[in-house]
């Protein structure tokens, strides 16, 4: 007997920040949306990766108070953040940040998907293989009963790392491993003080004993606490620096798996070290692990058009822009933090539609880190802010090809 | 104290060390009694800086020293280093 193959209008692979506003703009159409996602909540980097702040949501500005730079999805799930947590954006030199909860967040993505009648989401389902054929996209969908078929009119790839071209076998692009935006290890840590009684200088001083002393590893150097808002709670957030031989590779699992059981143990030494050491981290303790590392950067798709780091600095405009960018370029090739390069005004840079769209290739688009741009766009357009936006624009624009034939 | 470290920096001397060893990223013009903290000096950048200057200046400095008035300029983190070496 075979199985009964399931068709929708247009199936988005991944559900993180650019899948799930893909899956809702698409269902909104009416078209009949099928959302894949291999974990067991939406929210992708923001949510596995305990990625807790949303940049990008913002324009630059010189002028005290916030401003939206994407309406739509990018606006609702920034008004539903901050009626969860109760904190506004905090503005920091030019840049407005939205401190975001990866716990709220993936409650908001449960909400808005379940308000829209066309969308399925289908969990615990991991896209292993894709055929072309005559009306479009044959999926094969791996899930704990076994592989399902599911046909697609149109297909959007929010995946971050463009799993789907990887299927294809089509050429991607991806930087050289030393080039790579570093990866990083964020934990959650209980710290029963208030968060105002913490000093992130002296901690820092700390650590720095820490790994005088030897008692904490070398990575220690590149950890940062930040509140999270909530009482008690802190998320600490190592940057790696990856395999000593400089063989970082986001896309291999024996990478990612040493990448994580190295952040479990320079965690373990740091806040245990802390809590020896310092009155004011007495009791602490490391509350969650990550399900995931955090990849900033890994293999992007090529497409009609490419954005580049110029493109940025010249705050660009284009015919058939879909979003905005806005987050300056922030470069992490190394662990010893940010450095961020910012336009030549504080205008935003247009995406382009074709940005969106893998080069020769119809009914295919894709969202949020892995569009195509060159190393110093993805930069900026990585963050979850302009993921909102691309991905919006990716599922309007998948509807719209898909004809509604399911 | 191990005489191959340099000896204690001016604020200019430790303005163009902080840009050459890619710990900050200051403009050929930062002042002397320019804010660190306004040009990017996190926690993280404390952290590397104070190893930096260890190697540099042969000098340690302690969870006590950092303060946010101690750190807060090239002058006052120049300041800072020479009094740890006397
Ligand atoms: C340490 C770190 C700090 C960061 N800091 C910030 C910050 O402060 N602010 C900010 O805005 N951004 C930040 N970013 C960037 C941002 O988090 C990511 O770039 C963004 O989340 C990418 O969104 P995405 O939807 O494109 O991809 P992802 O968030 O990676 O989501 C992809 C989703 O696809 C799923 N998936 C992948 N393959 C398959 C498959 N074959 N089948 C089914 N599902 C699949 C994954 O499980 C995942 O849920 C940071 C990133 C890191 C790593």
């Amino acid at each position: 007997m075979t199985p009964a193959v399931r068709r929708c209008d247009v199936v988005v692979i991944g559900g993180g920040s650019a899948g799930l506003a893909a899956a809702l703009a698409s269902a909104r159409t009416g078209a009949a949306t099928l959302l894949v996602e291999r974990h067991g909540y939406l929210g992708g980097m923001g949510t596995a990766a305990l990625v807790h702040s949303f940049c990008g949501l913002y324009l630059l500005r010189t002028e005290p108070g916030a401003e939206l730079a994407n309406p739509g999805i990018p606006a609702q799930i920034e008004e539903r953040m901050i009626e969860a947590t109760g904190i506004g954006p905090r503005r920091y030199g030019r840049v407005d940040v939205l401190p975001q909860h990866p716990v709220e967040f993936a409650r908001i993505a449960d909400n808005l998907c379940a308000a829209e009648k066309t969308l399925d989401l289908s969990f615990h389902s991991e896209l292993t293989g894709v055929e072309r054929d005559a009306d479009g996209w044959r999926l094969s969908i791996a899930t704990r009963g076994g592989i399902q078929t599911t046909d697609a009119a149109t297909l959007v790839d929010a995946s971050g790392d463009a799993v789907v071209a990887g299927f294809l076998s089509i050429e991607t692009v991806m930087m050289q491993a030393n080039l790579l935006q570093r990866p990083a290890y964020v934990f959650g840590v209980c710290r029963p003080r208030s968060a105002e009684d913490h000093d992130p200088l002296l901690t820092a001083g700390r650590i720095v004993e820490g790994v005088r002393s030897g008692e904490v590893p070398d990575e220690a150097l590149g950890l940062v606490f930040r509140a999270s808002g909530r009482p008690w709670e802190m998320f600490g957030t190592i940057d790696l620096p990856g395999p000593a031989d400089g063989g970082y590779d986001p896309l291999d699992p024996s990478c990612l798996g040493e990448l994580e059981r190295v952040g479990r143990a320079v965690a373990t030494a740091a806040v245990r070290w802390l809590a020896r050491k310092d009155p004011s981290w007495a009791d602490a303790y490391i509350s969650h692990w990550p399900l995931r590392a955090g990849v900033r950067e890994s293999r992007r798709w090529r497409g009609e058009a490419t954005l580049t780091g110029d493109d940025l600095l010249q705050s660009r405009r284009f015919d058939d822009e879909t979003a905005l960018a806005t987050w300056p370029m922030e470069f992490r090739e190394n662990t010893r933090g940010p450095r961020l390069r910012f336009p030549h005004t504080d205008d935003p840079c247009g995406i382009p539609a074709g940005c969106l769209k893998p080069a020769g290739m119809d009914r295919l688009f894709v969202a949020g880190r892995c569009i195509s741009t060159d190393h110093d766009a993805q930069a900026s357009i990585r963050v979850m802010g302009t993921c909102f936006a691309t991905g919006e624009a990716a599922g309007t624009m998948a509807a719209a090809a898909s004809g509604g034939s399911a | 104290m191990s005489s191959s470290k340099k000896d204690s920096p001016s604020a200019i001397e430790l303005i163009d060390w902080l840009n050459g060893e890619g710990l900050l990223e200051l403009d050929w013009d930062f002042p002397e009694d320019g804010d660190l903290f306004a040009a990017g000096l996190d926690s993280m950048a404390v952290m590397q800086v104070v190893v930096a200057v260890e190697d540099e200046y042969g000098v340690e400095l302690v969870p006590e020293d950092l303060s946010k008035e101690q750190l807060a300029t090239p002058e006052a983190l120049a300041a800072l280093i020479r009094s740890k070496r006397q």
